[in-house]
């Protein structure tokens, strides 16, 4: 296969000259330019009454969450990867691979407090158009918890058109790595704030999920996913979104199509892109990371090996790229690797194509970390990951 | 048990000894005839094969388990339209014909299929029918009953299996005599043209784990809808007057009905931000109703969208890694006891530990398992109005013996 080459090697070869052409003399070689902002680190041992003063603590270390909400419709994408009906063991899913339902509650309740006029929660169920509160029963969650934290709360399933008379499309403002712009749930649109609550986790495809990765599950199935309509969406998500991974067909035509269909198809090339498209065309203003309990070894249940862990840390910021910086340190990664480093063994570095969009940059030197210091905080993933593979 | 060819030597029925076998299905008396007087003077019931039994309903069944591709491959399921395994089930074929014929026991024909015949299979064809209260006429495919006949070890390990699983349920009669806890009831005739409907979506509703009753429009009382949250009508043509105003009744005390758009006016008001792609949403009394826009198509649609109608907050059996499960639940007469029988048809759990929550209040659970003479304690996580069952790795069958 190409000379000498294996089909590992070509591929990524062929991913290096592509990212290298694309971003030779452009607008994306903005490293050293790219902004930074502060991000606050806290220890949090557990979900009761600790959590709530830690994360007003950390959003006052922010600088306050009312100049970010007040009377401003929020937008938050939580994460609720895979089916409610896969635990890690018999644990429940918020301490292992779904964001805690007292993290939602909590964080909610602090936005109403802080003058926040309307609070939608997003998320895009695996394969379904029913409601998120339906979804979040059969986790064995109660949303009346989370409904009831603040005034004006609603959750949105977006993985359809939902309650929205259209998709709203959204351009991706640096011209985008595989896509140019995206249809999405109006609700991605319709909001003043938008933020990313997410949980701390490494991920098969894409080496770490943190607050950017955890919008990849912005994009509707309907036009994204496994069983989308060809020249329209269909009425209901079916099936995944291998379509993004894997790249073997195009969305729906009523949406844009890829940049460059001859790109590579390998979900390590294409994820991370996605990821940094989908970033750019919603831009995070809050994001915050959830590590107090999770698992190592991948992003739920269905990846062989993964297991419980209590780090005990959340993080909060309002880069997301930051943000993830930070985390990856915090679980004892380099955030400048690359691919072929732990955790980008096999795929290319979210944080370095965000930093290279001119998103946020992933320097440590260059952010201000407040509240407990990194080296204080950190639960050693990388160090797990190494025994693993041994 | 349907006498296998292969067994032409009446010494083949010590092998019954103690395996709660008590009827034989003979193709032929002719070419068995030493048999039959056999078995007759050990006050074992020969049958002929087709010949009705007086007391006995027989359905015709699948083998149950895991449908699998085309290829026939073991580890290529076929799929539903997301992802999830089909399964071919008896249970819900067993709670019809109980429901048609009242009083009567249930048989089940179903022959063995290639490629699934391993042990597992076979007690999960005993276990799939008796779990729902029926049994199944215990046929053995050729190789497994030659290699029984010539007492080969392996064949006769697998026999001990199937036995084994048949004299388990034979000791548990009482479990039969439980009443079957529901959430929702489907009502039709099951008959005509309505029979495919109503038919699959028996099925499909079985395979979602939620708790039904079948409710048979001719037999309807006024106990039919008693502690259900929900009926779904599949009848093509909408009720006669009676019934109707019964349903409706109890729709205003608080039920839902789901139905097709063949009831014509409806009382009641659209429900606000009531938004569904399939059903348009009235609030009636205490209750609703959801009409299906257009009529009914899909019976997988019907089945699923009917848990998210009535809400998965009221199902009585949650399952956590039951991988393709299927489940019954029912309880004592008393209600001081109750029993959740389960079907794990994929066999193949790893380390995956299920979890199954139970709505209701117990103080104790137990399992059962073929491979063990006695009850497990389970461990049990108390919530507010259910328990938390933690179960140990299990293979295709387990049931939870609850005390309330």
């Amino acid at each position: 296969m190409h000379g000498n080459q294996t089909r590992r090697e070509w591929l990524l070869r062929t991913t290096s000259i592509a990212t290298g052409a694309c971003l030779a003399g452009s607008r994306l070689s903005g490293a050293a330019a790219a902004p930074t902002a502060p991000v606050a680190v806290a220890r949090c041992r557990g979900y009761d009454a600790e959590l709530l003063p830690v994360l007003s603590r950390m959003f006052d270390q922010l600088g306050g969450l009312g100049r970010i909400v007040k009377g401003k419709t929020v937008a938050i994408k939580i994460n609720l990867t895979g089916m409610p009906s896969y635990r890690v063991g018999y644990l429940p899913l918020g301490d292992t691979h779904y964001t805690n339902p007292q993290v939602i509650a909590a964080t909610v309740h602090l936005m109403g407090k802080a003058g926040a006029r309307r609070i939608r929660l997003l998320e895009s169920p695996w394969s379904t158009a029913d409601s998120v509160e339906e979804y979040l029963l059969q986790a064995d969650w109660e949303p009346r918890d989370i409904l009831s934290a603040a005034p004006n709360v609603e959750f949105e399933n977006t993985n359809w058109l939902g309650s929205g008379k259209k998709y709203s499309r959204l351009v991706v403002p640096f011209g985008g790595y595989i896509f140019p712009a995206f249809d999405l749930n109006h609700s991605y649109e319709d909001c003043d704030v938008f933020v990313s609550l997410a949980k701390m986790k490494e991920h098969a495809t894409a080496g770490i999920t943190l607050s950017m990765k955890n919008c990849f599950g912005i994009t509707p199935a309907t036009i994204y996913g496994n069983g989308a309509g060809i020249d329209e969406p269909s009425d209901v998500p079916k099936g995944g979104r291998i379509l993004i991974h894997m790249g073997y067909r195009q969305p729906s035509k009523s949406a844009p199509s890829e940049k460059d269909p001859a790109s590579p198809r390998q979900d390590g090339y294409r994820v991370p892109r996605v990821v940094v498209d989908l970033v750019s065309a919603r831009p995070i203003d809050l994001a915050i990371v959830e590590g107090v309990k999770t698992i190592t070894g991948g992003e739920g249940p269905w990846i062989r090996g993964v297991a419980p862990a209590n780090p005990g840390i959340i993080a909060a910021g309002t880069n997301p790229v930051t943000i993830d910086a930070v985390c990856m340190a915090l679980m004892g990664y380099d955030p400048l690797a690359d691919r072929g480093k732990p955790p980008f063994e096999t795929c290319d570095s979210t944080l370095r194509l965000a930093e290279d969009a001119g998103i946020g940059t992933r320097d440590l030197s260059r952010i201000e970390v407040v509240g407990t210091p990194v080296k204080e905080a950190v639960f050693d993933f990388a160090a797990i990951r190494r025994k693993r593979r041994l | 048990m349907r006498w296998p060819f292969e067994w032409r030597d009446p010494s083949a029925l010590d092998l019954l000894t103690g395996a709660s076998i008590n009827c034989l299905l003979m193709e032929s008396d002719a070419e068995f005839g030493a048999v039959i007087a056999r078995a007759r003077q050990e006050g074992i019931n020969v049958v002929q094969a087709g010949t009705p039994t007086a007391g006995v309903t027989v359905v015709e069944g699948e083998w149950p388990g895991v449908k699998l591709t085309e290829s026939g491959a073991l580890d290529h399921a076929a799929a539903g339209p997301t992802g999830v395994p089909w399964i071919d089930s008896n249970g819900w074929k067993v709670r019809l014909a109980s429901a048609l014929n009242p009083g009567s026991q249930v048989w089940v024909i179903a022959a063995p299929r290639k490629p699934r015949l391993s042990a597992e299979s076979y007690v999960m064809a005993v276990a799939d029918a008796a779990a729902h209260g029926g049994r199944w006429i215990i046929s053995l495919d050729s190789q497994l009953a030659e290699g029984i006949a010539a007492r080969r070890p392996e064949a006769l390990e697998r026999w001990k299996k199937l036995t084994g699983a048949a004299g388990y349920f034979a000791a548990r009669k009482d479990w039969s005599g439980y009443v079957p806890e529901a959430v929702i009831g489907i009502i039709s005739d099951f008959t005509g043209r309505n029979e495919f409907m109503s038919h699959e979506i028996l099925n499909l509703v079985a395979r979602t784990n939620q708790q039904y009753r079948v409710i048979v429009k001719t037999a309807f009382s006024g106990s039919s809808l008693d502690g259900l949250r929900a009926v779904l009508y599949t009848d093509d043509e909408a009720p006669e007057p009676g019934l109707r105003k019964r349903i409706l009744k109890f729709v205003e005390a608080g039920g839902m009905l789901i139905t097709g758009p063949k009831w014509g006016d409806l009382p009641g008001a659209p429900v606000d931000g009531g938004q569904h792609p399939r059903y348009s949403l009235r609030a009636c009394g205490k209750g609703r109703l959801a009409v299906a826009r257009p009529d009914f198509e899909d019976p997988y649609i019907v089945a699923n969208d009917s848990i998210v109608l009535i809400s998965h907050r009221y199902e009585l059996l949650r399952f956590w890694n039951g991988g393709a499960v299927g489940s019954y639940f029912a309880m004592a007469p008393d209600r001081k006891r109750g029993v959740v029988q389960m079907l794990f048809y994929a066999f193949i759990l790893g380390d995956n530990r299920p979890t199954v929550r139970v709505a209701g209040q117990y103080k104790t659970a137990r399992l059962w398992t073929f491979d063990q003479p006695t009850p497990r304690n389970l461990e049990m996580e108390i919530q507010e109005d259910a328990v938390e069952l933690h179960l140990p790795p299990v293979r295709g069958y387990a049931a939870a013996e609850l005390e309330v």
